[in-house]
């Protein structure tokens, strides 16, 4: 191949999963969503809309400040994550040393309680927003009256087409519930 | 008693009787003023978001406070139901009210003082036409001393228009009424003066509003970012073009005015803007691509996924890049803008929408967007100049106000 057809591409030092992953050269233009499928083979990121629509490949970025946020893979590119930490929906169970699933995480295991799924397809990304707002609940509580509009706020960009997002509601607000210190007092 | 209630009877049954010998001639009326009304576009300022129709609302800022669109339904207590023609006529052209009070200049009753009193009178039969909504409107909060409406006769005296010689149908040219009278252009493309009148001799050679830059639209101008005959017709009727689609405050522009307008109209509109002889477009200047550096990476981290790495964009979802006509702005003020902003959802008709452009105020800082809108500028839009973080910097703390 000559210099003129390569695909322009550099070194990608990522963490995902608390996993410092292999660096290699990854296309310059290469979108996150891709560079998780066909460079680390995780699969459970979904690819719906592809246009930053539906929220289906939300993963979760770590910030050094112990803070979190969302992120859509499928318009950004990989490179925006360089030298960055995030977080999927394969990163979410405690795990065994065999690698088993030994326990699933209060939002996943809400979300098995509640039913609140259907086909699945945007679940992945329903995991990684409830979990961005149990955890910045944890660092800012609210009043209990709040909690029903702060996790409609959280959560409604996100498009699911099989439910009605009731079960995903109840859900999140008993996933909140059930961890200490999101709710103020008083 | 009897009696008076039986002749009051008679008299709307003779009025009646009056209105039905020609009905066509009203409705003619009224489906002409309902043009009209789309023409001058009077919902953008006069509905508000979601509101009915010409029931007032829509708050309009201005450098001296914010003013709100008043009521305009027939309704006795907060419309105009107890208007006579003449009273809607001079509120329309003269910005005064049956009662004295002078109009905020907000209402373009300087540039409608050109609407002919046929169609003032057309105009006020579709308004007398709509259902009544008994609503009153906000009231207007503007700072000492332009709250104090008198001011405003001073005012009228200094910037007003004192003559109205293209109210003659017949040799006012299409064009200029739908473009200057009606459509208002000028109202924000045109510069004012520290006192918030428009800068005559300067017509419509551009002003920043809101933030944003209304872009300059006379025929050097459009033609220097490219704009033909064809594809102006076609931004007013279809609010996009190959240059891109209608956002921020044209975005209303194209949906409660132009899109409604005929193709006549619309060309003579487009014919008013570009001249009877329209310069040639410029082409786009061929600029050696260059594919590395912050600028070029920022675009495929952020905005590729959308527009693409070619910057083709995809139809029915995000701009083509190449010529876009906020690229090829000499200022980078709207570029800068939506960078830091994004752009609402937009729907073009029953199939055509662009999707939302996120904003990237929490991602990207004023170096950052500074390198990506040279990058983008010097790749797509034909400069070959830096945008500097200095003046993103001035256009994003003054939108932050
Ligand atoms: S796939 Fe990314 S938002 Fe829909
Ligand atoms: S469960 Fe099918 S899209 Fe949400």
């Amino acid at each position: 191949m000559s210099e003129r057809d390569r695909i322009p591409s550099t070194p990608l030092h990522v963490t995902i999963n608390g996993r410092r992953q292999p660096v290699e050269d990854v296309p310059n233009e290469l979108m996150m969503l891709d560079y998780l499928h066909e460079y680390r083979n995780l699969t459970g990121t979904r690819y719906g809309c592809g246009i930053g629509l539906c929220r289906a490949c939300t993963v979760i970025v770590d910030h050094e400040d112990g803070t979190s946020e969302e992120r859509r893979t499928c318009i950004t590119g990989a490179h925006f994550f360089e030298g960055k930490s995030i977080r999927t929906v394969e990163g979410h169970a405690e795990r065994d040393e065999d690698g088993e699933i030994a326990s699933l995480s209060e939002v996943q295991q809400q979300f098995l309680e509640h039913f609140s799924f259907q086909c699945s397809y945007c679940a992945p990304g329903f995991v990684n927003a409830a979990t961005v707002l149990v955890e910045r609940l944890q660092r800012e509580p609210v009043a209990r009256e709040a909690l029903e509009d702060t996790i409609s706020d959280a959560l409604e960009d996100h498009l699911c087409r099989c439910t009605g997002y009731v079960r995903y509601y109840r859900a999140v607000r008993d996933a909140v519930l059930a961890t200490p210190g999101t709710i103020k007092e008083g | 008693m009897r009696r008076v209630l039986l002749m009051a009877g008679l008299l709307v049954a003779a009025t009646g009787v009056a209105r039905a010998a020609d009905p066509g001639a009203d409705t003619d009326r009224v489906e002409r003023g309902r043009y009209l009304a789309r023409a001058a576009d009077c919902a953008a300022c006069h509905t508000s978001e979601g509101g009915t129709p010409y029931a007032g609302g829509h708050p309009i800022e201005t450098p001296f406070g914010t003013v709100y669109g008043t009521n305009i339904t027939p309704d006795d207590d907060y419309g105009i139901g107890d208007y006579s023609a003449d009273d809607f006529h001079r509120a329309l052209t003269e910005g005064e009210l049956p009662d004295g009070t002078q109009l905020y200049p907000a209402m373009p009753y300087t540039d409608y003082h050109g609407i002919s009193r046929a169609d003032s009178d057309a105009l006020y039969a579709y308004f007398m036409s709509l259902d009544p909504v008994h609503q009153q409107s906000t009231q207007t909060d503007l700072a000492w001393p332009f709250s104090m409406r008198w001011t405003l006769n001073a005012w009228n005296w200094l910037f007003a228009p004192d003559d109205s010689d293209d109210s003659d149908e017949s040799t006012a040219d299409r064009g200029r009424y739908l473009v200057d009278t009606l459509g208002h252009c000028g109202a924000c493309h045109t510069p004012r003066n520290a006192f918030g009148a428009v800068e005559s001799d300067h017509r419509l050679e551009g002003a920043v509003i809101g933030g944003y830059e209304a872009p300059a639209l006379t025929p050097d101008a459009l033609a220097g970012r490219g704009w033909t005959a064809s594809d102006l017709t076609r931004f007013l009727r279809d609010g996009r073009s190959p240059q891109g689609s209608m956002y921020s405050e044209m975005y209303p522009v194209f949906h409660h005015s132009t899109r409604y307008l005929r193709e006549d109209d619309l060309s003579a509109m487009t014919h008013a803007l570009l001249g009877d002889d329209p310069p040639e477009p410029t082409p786009l200047a061929a600029k050696s691509s260059t594919t590395d550096g912050q600028g070029a990476q920022l675009y495929l981290d952020n905005c590729a996924g959308c527009h693409g790495s070619d910057g083709r964009g995809v139809a029915r979802v995000a701009s083509a890049m190449p010529g876009n006509t906020t690229l090829r702005l000499d200022s980078p003020r709207n570029l800068v803008k939506v960078i830091h902003e994004g752009i609402e959802a937009r729907s073009f008709g029953t199939f055509e929408r662009v999707q939302a452009m996120p904003g990237f105020a929490d991602d990207m800082d004023a170096d950052q967007i500074a390198a990506l809108a040279t990058w983008l500028r010097q790749r797509w839009g034909g400069h070959d100049d830096t945008v500097d973080t200095a003046a993103v910097e001035d256009i994003i703390g003054a939108s932050s106000d």
